[in-house]
C-alpha cells in the first residue's frame, strides 16, 4: 500500500448509506467455487502476487517435482535444491507459464528434469575441468605408467629428431635447449654472429616441427 | 531405488518452508508480476482526462444527445465532471462547504446549465476545468496534504486517483449508450485505482453495516491487479476469513457500481454470505 493512502478515511458515518438493493440482491447470488481448481486461475492468482496460491501449488505438485529431480540425480540434496529452483523461479516469473500450452504439472515436471539434467551436465564439466587441470599442473598428482611410458616416448621421438639435423642447426638446438642458453649466449659459444643463430634456430624447430608431427600422425 | 518419473515421493522435513521462504525473499507477496511502472495520482487523473477528451472529440454532434446516466445525456454527464471539477478547485482553495456536498445534488447545476449550447462549448469548458485541477494539485505540492470533498476526506493523491476512476466510469457509461465497447485503463492507472478501492473497502464495510470482523483476502488478477489482507470490522484477534478471486477490472466496475457480483467471474471461499456483504460494500464505493 502506497503511504498516501494510510490516512484515508471517509467522513459519511456508518448510517449514512447503504449497499444498491440490486448489487446486495445479486451478491447474494455469488457462486462458491473452489481457487485450487483450474491451472489458469491457479497461474492468474500467483502473478496477482497470492502466495496462498503458491502454497496450494506446492502442495499439491512438489512431491512430484522432487520425484522427478530425485529419480535424474540419485541425491536428496541436490533434487532439493531443484524443487526450490523450480517453485522460485515459478513465483518470480509466473507468466512464463502458459495455461495454453500445457497443464501446470507438466510445465513444472519439464523445469524440474531440465534443472536436474543441468545439475549433472555441471558436475560433469566439473569433474573434466578437475582432470584437466590436473594434467596441466604435474607434480600434484604423481605420474601414472602410463604417463610416464608416453613421456619417455615423446622424449625418445624428440632426441631421434634432433640427431637427423644438420650439424650447424643441430648444435644450436642443443646448446639452446638442453644447454639452456639463450641466443646471445648461443652465438658466443658457437662463434657465429646471433642473427646466424637465431635462423639456424627457427630452420631447426620448423624440420623438426615437421619430421615430430609425422611420427604422431604415423602412431596415430 | 530411484522413484519412477511421476511418481510422488514423500518430501523431507524442512522442503516446504525452505522453499516458500526463498519464494518470498525473491519476490514480495502481493504485488503482481510482471510489476507495472509506478505513476503518480496526477499522471493518472491526466491519462483519464486525456482518454474521455479523445472520446468526446470523436463523438458526433447527434452522439451527445444520447441518454446516459440519471437522465442525463452525454452533454449533461459532461456537464456533471465540471461540477466536479469546480467543486474539487474549491476544495483546494480551502473552501469547507464542498466537503459535504452531495456529488451529484451539488454537480446537477452544472449538467442542467449545459443543455443547448454549443457540445464544444462544453467540451472545452471541461477541459479547461480538468487542466485546472491539475495546475491547481501542483500548485498544492504536497500530495499526502488532506482534502475533504463530497463527503470524502482523504489524501489529495488519493482524491486524484478517485477522480480518474470517476472519469474512467464516465468514460465508459459513455461508450456503453453510444455502443462502443469498453475501455480499460492502461496498468499503472489501474494499478492505482485497485489499491484505493482495496484501501477503502474496510470503510465501505463499516459504512455498510458490516461490523462483524473478517479477514478478507482480495486476489485482483490481470494487470494491475495484485493481493491484499483486508481486515473489515472490529472484535476478537482471531475473526473468520473468506477469499475473493476477481478480475482487476471487472472488480473495479463492481467498485464503480457498474456491474453486480453476478456478472463477474468471482471465485470466493468463505461464508457465501459475508463474502456478498464484502462485494455488496465495495459496489457502495460508488459516488455515481
Amino acid at each position: 500500500m502506497p503511504a498516501m493512502l494510510d490516512q484515508v478515511r471517509l467522513d459519511d458515518p456508518v448510517t449514512g448509506r447503504t449497499a444498491p438493493e440490486h448489487c446486495a440482491a445479486a451478491a447474494s447470488r455469488v457462486t462458491v467455487r473452489g481457487v485450487g481448481g483450474s491451472d489458469a486461475l491457479l497461474a492468474a492468482r500467483l502473478a496477482a502476487g497470492d502466495d496462498h496460491a503458491l502454497a496450494e501449488v506446492f502442495d499439491r505438485l512438489a512431491p512430484a517435482v522432487y520425484g522427478a529431480a530425485l529419480r535424474v540425480l540419485g541425491n536428496g540434496a541436490a533434487a532439493q535444491d531443484v524443487v526450490q529452483d523450480v517453485f522460485v523461479e515459478l513465483w518470480s516469473h509466473p507468466g512464463r507459464y502458459d495455461p495454453a500450452a500445457g497443464t501446470l504439472r507438466t510445465f513444472l515436471m519439464v523445469q524440474a528434469r531440465h534443472r536436474a539434467v543441468d545439475v549433472v551436465r555441471s558436475e560433469l564439466r566439473r569433474i573434466a575441468r578437475q582432470e584437466r587441470h590436473h594434467q596441466l599442473t604435474p607434480g600434484q598428482r604423481p605420474p601414472s605408467p602410463c604417463d610416464e611410458v608416453t613421456a619417455a616416448e615423446a622424449a625418445s621421438a624428440v632426441r631421434a629428431a634432433v640427431r637427423e639435423l644438420p650439424d650447424s642447426q643441430r648444435r644450436v638446438v642443443e646448446l639452446a635447449y638442453f644447454g639452456g642458453l639463450t641466443c646471445r649466449e648461443v652465438a658466443l659459444a658457437a662463434g657465429i654472429p646471433e642473427g646466424t643463430a637465431k635462423s639456424r634456430l627457427r630452420l631447426a624447430l620448423a624440420r623438426l616441427e615437421t619430421v615430430l608431427d609425422r611420427q604422431l600422425l604415423e602412431s596415430s | 531405488m530411484t522413484p519412477e518419473l511421476s511418481e510422488p515421493v514423500a518430501l523431507p522435513v524442512g522442503l516446504r518452508e525452505r522453499v516458500l521462504e526463498a519464494s518470498r525473499q525473491a519476490r514480495e507477496a502481493g504485488r503482481s508480476a510482471p510489476e507495472v511502472p509506478e505513476i503518480s495520482p496526477a499522471e493518472a487523473f491526466s491519462r483519464a482526462a486525456d482518454a474521455l477528451y479523445g472520446l468526446l472529440c470523436a463523438l458526433g454532434d447527434d452522439d451527445w444527445r444520447i441518454p446516459v446516466l440519471r437522465g442525463l445525456d452525454v452533454q449533461g454527464v459532461v456537464g456533471h465532471l465540471i461540477g466536479v471539477e469546480d467543486d474539487v478547485h474549491r476544495c483546494l482553495a480551502g473552501d469547507p462547504e464542498v466537503a459535504t456536498a452531495s456529488h451529484v445534488e451539488s454537480t446537477q447545476p452544472a449538467a442542467s446549465r449545459q443543455a443547448g449550447r454549443p457540445v464544444a462549448w462544453t467540451c472545452a469548458d471541461w477541459r479547461r476545468a480538468a487542466d485546472r485541477t491539475l495546475d491547481l494539485v501542483r500548485a498544492a505540492g504536497d500530495p499526502c496534504a488532506e482534502v475533504a470533498v463530497h463527503s470524502m476526506r482523504l489524501p489529495l493523491g488519493a482524491l486524484l486517483v478517485a477522480r480518474a476512476f470517476e472519469l474512467w466510469t464516465h468514460d465508459n457509461d459513455i461508450r456503453r449508450a453510444a455502443g462502443l465497447p469498453a475501455s480499460v485503463p492502461d496498468p499503472p492507472t489501474l494499478a492505482l485505482m485497485t489499491r484505493l478501492a482495496a484501501r477503502l473497502l474496510p470503510h465501505a464495510a463499516a459504512r455498510t453495516g458490516l461490523h462483524e470482523p473478517l479477514n478478507v483476502r482480495l486476489v485482483l488478477t490481470g494487470p494491475g491487479g495484485g493481493t491484499w489482507d483486508i481486515a473489515v470490522g472490529e472484535g476478537p484477534p482471531d475473526p473468520v476469513s473468506i477469499r475473493i478471486i476477481a478480475d482487476a477490472t471487472g472488480f473495479c466496475r463492481l467498485v464503480a457500481n457498474r456491474v453486480t457480483p453476478a456478472d463477474l467471474d468471482l471465485h470466493v471461499t468463505g461464508d457465501p454470505a459475508r463474502a456478498a456483504g464484502v462485494l455488496a460494500a465495495a459496489s457502495a464505493l460508488a459516488l455515481d
